[in-house]
């Protein structure tokens, strides 16, 4: 029976549901220090003094400042490599890493840091993107340094070195002007979105200590162990082979941890202390340590009376804070998704990633499309009004088909989105043109509407993901794999994979958790890419051995390896079951006894990348697409907005485990639904002023919405195991859009265009729309 | 300076040594080993640190251990018992009503509140009570779920049919059977 397809129970469900699985945090190794971080209260200063020698005396405290870097490239990135472990000679956000203690407790470590000495001398702040760009804006990068190792898409940006823009991303197609010329109306508007945190429950945590050989081993809570692997030797210029990155279960990080973020810390201060090194950071340096690019887009788009796109220009503004992170990635891949799952003939798509004197910004669930989603689907909403069209009309009349032509170049294979759309419009109850108008609700001050909204995102390419499978002789396996436990379920979904590759009942097969002593090269856990790439890379390992087992039993039974196969670990022959070889009777043959183990690896690498001079080639080995629907209640007195029902739909290709998959999902409508209503921090003159989950709420079950249903559809990708492609990041583009499209057509078309949509910004609306 | 301080966890009454100023969750985590609780926001918003004291969920991040002299506190540790799953442990794996799992011993933990409070809660209770856990994998339909087979399951056959108990549509979930 196929194990494929079906929601097979998550293996490590008795771990969590016991307290038993362990976080980083959860690690106590012997002679473990405590350590606790100074951080800036400055957005932008020069450092004239770091003084910790009061700290040093106290008995048992390490401390890490500059002076301790002294020869050394201090600076990291994986892109840019312009953040340092910490701060050189300025401070570039309030929250910027100053200095660090170790102690055999946190509380002394707490207190050790009041006795560091810093002088600070104020530099003019940036915190705008928009004032950043701007001529005579102070410039916090003179120069782009890029690492030695970084990865090869980065080639399709350019870099900038004059100012805080650090890199742009460009392309088009067709004539721009000419379009907007043939067009029948033109609608240009400017979207925003705030500034959100990923809100991952685990704060960010790391451990590290150095073997006296040299070997420098850190126990983290990271989404790509390889890549912390690559950037940890370049700082502390070691073989690759003299680092060790474990990662144990992973509280949650939606991008967050992606990248290196306190692995330098722990590994610098380690190094000192010459004894293991813990850092967990408090949910306040959570909201300093990574968040969301902040954006503006400007969008404008130029339609025929009969509803055809014809142009589109966007330029969106990525705020990516004091340090470039995966900033230029992300701008990027936001750049070619501008203009949406549609075919418009004429498009000039240009992103921004820019520097600011606030915390910087990275990976977040959507990675760039939300950003431009709730541009380009907000005002697909006002197109279809003043064209007195029927908002999912008017889309489908544009949507992209299978076997078009992206605007990279991209040939889009596995178009399941009409099937999204049709699910979505069936699941809210969506009755055409009349669906755009208020829906009332006889009691008074309250309105109602619908919304919907589709999406397109890539997924990061080109990519590696290598998996190592073992068999043992009595017929159990073991996927050694680097993918992270992040919550999304690989250790039960990689397993679905190699059990059905062999031909092993499932619960015969375990997957291992990332320690890259043992477990081979994964660019990430992110990207919505471990099913395709890592199921990939599995199910070719898996298959190897499968077939190095038919072909001992075809030696055995004298038939042709074609007419053998393997069922629930027994090999036989296709239709004479009466001939069959059990695994260990298979490595007795192989091995003169049931011992020894058979291997399979396999490295699955995709290709592309675009050409840095027109934004165009390959830009991503699969393409996914979503739909959103929404209904909601506005009150109008209080401008209070709550959804009462949100539904999705995602084409995953194949759901190798459908329960998680919708489960996934509804974990990516949860996010948006937060930072559509609500979701935002906030800064005053470069300082944050709502860090901590006090003042910044994430949604809670009384947020829940009556119905919140998760749907999947499947169209199967040529490359992806069994069919499957990414999906856990295609939720988070359209909810937004949807919800904002709800209230518009709850509030006979007021449109907002900032969010969150909070409820004086809903109140506002109105009340323009009344002086109007 | 520690000091003795007597309280009963998982049903075993102990005297441990606490630092004053330390919390019951770190004397929980780094003095008894219970790692089960884990810390999320450390201003008791999340509720990922939820354990029970006398039956009632707190946030242990938020209470000096001293305070808990005399109370009886059960973890998430305690909450299983000979090696068996508790019926809200069972709810939570047939349902699958966990990702990352950060967020679940506290989420269990409430659980066990509510239903010690109320042992028949509906809807409208079950995410009031439960608004105090967040989870930002986005499980809470899952949860939901969960904890309305708890309640179906407690109901005794003999005095209600299985089949009207909670929502309509339910389905109980069969492995006890």
């Amino acid at each position: 029976m196929s194990v494929i397809g079906i929601d097979a129970p998550r293996v490590d469900g008795p771990a969590k549901v016991t307290g038993a699985a362990q976080y980083t945090a959860d690690i106590v190794l012997p002679g473990m220090l405590h350590a606790k971080v100074l951080r800036s209260t400055m957005p932008h200063a020069r450092l004239v003094r770091v003084d910790a020698s009061a700290a040093e005396r106290e008995f048992g405290v390490v401390t890490l400042t500059r002076d301790d870097l002294a020869g050394m490239d201090p600076f990291y990135g994986v892109v840019v490599k312009d953040q340092p472990i910490v701060a050189i000679d300025r401070v570039l956000f309030a929250g910027d890493v100053i200095a660090v203690v170790a102690a055999e407790a946190r509380d002394i470590a707490e207190e050790a840091l009041d006795l560091i000495e810093v002088e600070y001398e104020p530099l003019p702040a940036v915190t705008d993107s928009v004032a950043a760009m701007a001529e005579g804006a102070p410039v916090l990068h003179a120069a782009r340094r890029t690492p030695q190792v970084t990865f090869s898409d980065m080639k399709s940006i350019h870099f900038q070195t004059d100012s805080n823009v650090c890199s742009t991303y460009h392309v088009e197609r067709g004539d721009i002007q000419a379009g907007f010329d043939a067009s029948d109306e033109l609608f240009e508007d400017v979207y925003s979105l705030p500034m959100i945190q990923h809100g991952h429950i685990e704060p960010h945590a790391s451990i590290a200590y150095w073997e006296p050989s040299g070997k420098l081993v850190i126990h983290t809570a990271t989404q790509n162990p390889s890549v912390i692997r690559t950037q940890l030797a370049d700082l502390f210029n070691l073989p690759e082979t003299s680092v060790r990155v474990i990662v144990p279960y992973v509280g949650g990080g939606y991008g967050a941890k992606t990248y290196p973020k306190l692995e330098p810390i722990v590994a610098a201060l380690s190094r000192k202390a010459r004894r293991p090194v813990s850092l967990v950071i408090s949910r306040e340096e959570v909201f300093m340590t990574a968040v969301r690019h902040p954006a503006q887009v400007r969008i404008k788009t130029g339609v025929r009376r009969d509803g055809t796109l014809v142009a589109r220009r966007v330029e969106a503004i990525y705020d990516t804070g004091a340090y470039a992170d995966i900033g230029p990635r992300t701008a990027k891949n936001g750049g070619y998704s501008a203009g949406g799952p549609y075919r418009i003939e004429n498009q000039d798509l240009t992103s921004y990633c820019v520097y600011t004197n606030k915390p910087p910004s990275g990976a977040f669930r959507g990675f760039g499309v939300p950003q431009v989603c709730w541009a380009y689907e907000s005002q697909m909403d006002d197109i279809a009004r003043r064209l007195r069209m029927d908002p999912v009309e008017i889309r489908r009349r544009n949507l992209i088909q299978e076997n078009d032509l992206f605007i990279t170049g991209d040939r889009l294979v596995s178009v399941g989105l009409e099937k999204c759309l049709d699910q979505v419009t069936k699941a809210i109850g969506w009755r055409g043109i009349e669906s755009t108008r208020p829906i009332e609700t006889g009691r008074l001050g309250f309105v109602r509407g619908l919304g919907i909204a589709v999406m397109i995102k890539s997924t990061m390419t080109p990519s590696n993901s290598a998996a190592s499978v073992r068999l043992n002789a009595d017929g159990s396996a073991t996927l050694l794999t680097s993918s992270v436990e992040i919550g999304q379920g690989p250790h039960t979904s990689l397993a679905q994979i190699v059990a059905e590759a062999i031909g092993l009942p499932l619960e015969r097969v375990s997957v291992t958790f990332p320690d890259t002593d043992f477990t081979p090269y994964d660019q990430s856990t992110s990207s919505s890419r471990t099913i395709f790439s890592m199921g990939h890379a599995a199910r070719q390992a898996g298959i190897q051995i499968r077939d190095q087992l038919l072909e001992i039993a075809s030696d055995q039974f004298e038939v042709a390896v074609d007419d053998l196969e393997i069922v629930d670990g027994v090999i036989r022959a296709k239709g004479a079951p009466t001939q069959s070889l059990t695994i260990p009777q298979a490595f007795a043959a192989h091995f003169g006894a049931a011992v020894g183990s058979l291997f399979g690896a396999f490295d699955y690498q995709t290709t592309g990348g675009l050409d840095p001079d027109t934004g165009k080639g390959s830009a991503s080995a699969f393409w996914f697409l979503s739909a959103a629907g929404a209904e909601v209640e506005v009150d109008t007195r209080t401008g209070k907005i709550r959804v009462l029902h949100a539904v999705t739909s995602v084409d995953v290709g194949k759901a190798v485990n459908p329960r998680q998959c919708r489960l996934q999902n509804e974990g990516s409508m949860l996010t948006a639904l937060g930072s559509t209503l609500f979701e935002e921090m906030l800064f005053d003159n470069g300082q944050p002023v709502n860090a901590s989950f006090l003042d910044y709420m994430l949604p809670s079950m009384e947020d829940f919405p009556d119905t919140f249903t998760s749907m999947l559809v499947e169209t199967p990708h040529p490359e992806g195991p069994h069919g499957a492609k990414g999906m856990g990041e295609a939720a988070v583009g359209p909810v937004a859009p949807a919800i904002g499209n709800a209230v518009a057509n709850a509030l006979g078309g007021v449109r907002l265009r900032a969010l969150p949509l909070r409820p004086e910004r809903v109140l506002d609306a109105l009340t323009r729309r009344g002086v109007e | 300076m520690k000091r003795l301080v007597t309280m009963t966890i998982n049903e075993r009454t102990r005297d441990v040594a606490i630092a004053p100023h330390h919390t019951l969750l770190e004397v929980l985590r780094d003095d008894l080993g219970l790692r089960g609780a884990v810390e999320g926001c450390g201003v008791g918003v999340c509720g990922s640190c939820t354990v029970l004291i006398d039956d009632r969920p707190v946030s242990s991040c938020l209470m000096l251990a001293t305070n808990a002299e005399g109370r009886t506190i059960t973890t998430i540790e305690g909450v299983s018992r000979d090696g068996e799953f508790s019926p809200v442990q069972r709810a939570f794996l047939e349902q699958q009503a966990f990702q990352c799992g950060f967020c679940t011993p506290g989420m269990i933990m409430a659980v066990e509140g509510l239903l010690r409070a109320n042992s028949k809660p509906g809807e409208a209770e079950i995410r009031d009570y439960l608004s105090g856990n967040l989870c930002r994998c986005g499980t809470y339909s899952a949860v939901i779920a969960a904890v309305r087979s708890v309640v179906a399951h407690r109901q005794p056959p003999a005095t209600r049919d299985a089949a009207s108990v909670g929502e309509p549509g339910l389905t109980a979930t069969s492995s006890d059977q």
